[in-house]
């Protein structure tokens, strides 16, 4: 019985997590960098969910049909017109320059919002399930749902358009790429916004399961880098693996030896892996 | 129609950065000919193919294609002038699978569905291994099977030029006689080609004219048979002595 709520915990937050790494995975094995402001994205798009619900009682559903675009929007342009002019540097140039934008970003946040946290909370709510004896909340389940959708609908971008191939080719082989007639800098355009519109949309599931702060985007950015480091770079497949094992272990661990050492649990299993397996559980594929 | 060029260099200098490579190419590659390109390694013949595919910048000269001057392109514009660069070691996109390896080299045409998959199939026509293997990755293909899927990468292009930088390294000789014989037979329905080649013999058999490069100059050229005869490459390049 509770190792079935363990388990189905694990499974309803581990593809919740996926959600969130896969942008972040994108971007980083596509551009080589290392986005800081990943995080700051994910918190931007819950308080968009968050202010659509409280204004206009817009539903988190269609929230994420308007968190896709004007993400990637915002993530194109900022590619294009900062991160661009120092995309060839070494990593630890974009590295410090995503942080710089993150901190901008956030300080923003915590100015316009305070940080304070706020709930975003269906009003009638949406009741619960119940799954092998376990009680689930069904507005979670559909966000899990959600998020299974926006990862695969990544995998079709990336396998099935023209884009996407573009994408997978810049990312294995830049100079091949250029040489079939790729235009890079767009292509890194569309991968940092696609990585963008990932993110806002991880925000907006995010803010139908836990509390809104500014101060929560180191913490979101922190599991997009676990689970990338598990999984392994650069596969949904990965992502997916990695954030089921994330959620498991962090779950597991908070019942055995309390929450609070969750996070302890996940990052010491970060450090196993980045010596006994750097690749992550499934290695560091094409994308696929 | 087989005395206009498919490309002509004057005076072409390229280089890395500070370092120079290419001290003045002159060079044409005539339409509906084989071209190729000779001379030791570091004689700058990647150098001078890197440049005319637009991916390193050229510093003086001129590089023109029917009567478009292509010194400043990008790679894209290039390509879509038709010149296509098969890059030296293959370079597939080794995740990819072969049938989308394939569709990359198809990637900047506007052609309809119809016509792409048409073009496909002429490449599984001239190279019918790819066929059995569409699906597979093609990281897992032999050398040779690689270099088939790089020329019919390039081929989808539907390029007026083909440039191949090293056929023929690191096959067996029975695979460099099968791909000679595509070649032959690509030449056959028009295709102009500029092979850069190692293997001197091979590359003088097979083509109408031929350049020598070294030190980043072009320092001969001739009809393959011309150069086959010259003494000077057969002690070269050949390693011939002369009785």
């Amino acid at each position: 019985m509770l190792a079935a709520q363990v388990l189905i915990n694990a499974l309803v937050l581990g593809c919740l997590y996926a959600c969130i790494a896969i942008g972040f995975s994108l971007v980083w094995g596509v551009l080589n960098v290392i986005n800081l402001i990943h995080g700051s994205f994910i918190v931007l798009g819950a308080y968009l969910a968050w202010g659509l619900y409280q204004s206009l009682h817009i539903s988190p559903w269609y929230a994420l049909g308007i968190a896709a675009p004007a993400f990637f929007v915002l993530g194109y342009v900022i590619q294009r017109l900062i991160l661009n002019r120092v995309i060839t540097a070494p990593v630890l140039v974009t590295l410090t320059l995503t942080f710089g934008l993150d901190l901008i970003l956030n300080n923003a946040m915590i100015y316009y919002f305070k940080a304070d946290y706020r709930k975003l909370t269906l009003t009638p709510p949406m009741g619960s399930v119940s799954l092998f004896d376990v009680v689930v909340p069904i507005d979670r389940l559909i966000a899990t749902a959600s998020a299974l959708a926006l990862t695969g609908i990544l995998y079709l971008i990336l396998r099935r358009l023209r884009v996407g191939r573009a994408i997978i080719a810049v990312r294995l082989d830049r100079d091949a790429a250029m040489l079939m007639g790729v235009n890079v800098n767009s292509i890194y355009a569309i991968a940092f916004g696609l990585g963008a519109a990932l993110a806002g949309c991880a925000g907006v599931l995010m803010a139908l399961i836990f509390p809104i702060s500014p101060l929560t985007s180191t913490a979101y950015l922190g599991k997009a880098f676990v689970v990338c480091v598990l999984g392994g770079l650069g596969s949904v497949s990965g992502a997916l693996a990695g954030g089921i094992l994330l959620a498991l272990i962090e779950g597991i661990g908070s019942t055995l030896i309390g929450p609070a050492h969750a996070t302890t649990l996940s990052f010491a299993l970060l450090i196993v892996f980045l010596i006994v397996r750097p690749q992550g559980l499934l290695g560091r594929k094409g994308f696929e | 129609m087989a005395d206009t060029p498919v490309i002509e260099l004057q005076g072409l200098r390229a280089g890395y950065g500070e370092v120079q490579v290419l001290w003045g190419i002159d060079l044409a590659v005539r339409s509906g000919e084989i071209t190729a390109l000779i001379g030791s390694n570091g004689a700058g013949k990647t150098t001078l193919m890197r440049a005319l595919s637009g991916l390193i910048p050229i510093q003086s000269g001129s590089y023109r294609s029917d009567g478009a001057d292509l010194s400043d392109a990008t790679p894209a514009e290039i390509l879509s002038h038709g010149i296509v660069h098969v890059p030296e070691g293959r370079r597939l996109f080794g995740a990819m699978s072969i049938e989308d390896n394939l569709l990359m080299g198809a990637y900047l045409r506007t052609a309809g569905r119809a016509e792409i998959s048409r073009d496909m199939d002429r490449v599984y026509a001239t190279f019918p291994k790819l066929l059995e293997r569409r699906n597979q990755a093609a990281a897992t293909l032999s050398g040779g099977e690689q270099q088939m899927c790089a020329i019919g990468r390039g081929l989808m292009s539907a390029p007026k030029l083909l440039m191949i930088d090293e056929l023929s390294l690191g096959l067996s000789p029975l695979l460099v006689e099968q791909l000679v014989a595509a070649l032959r037979a690509l030449n056959a329905e028009g295709m102009s080609i500029l092979l850069v080649e190692q293997d001197v013999t091979t590359a003088l058999d097979l083509c109408h004219a031929a350049y020598v490069m070294d030190m980043g100059r072009i320092v001969r050229s001739g009809s393959g048979a011309e150069l086959l005869a010259d003494p000077i490459i057969r002690d070269a390049y050949l390693g011939v002595l002369e009785e």
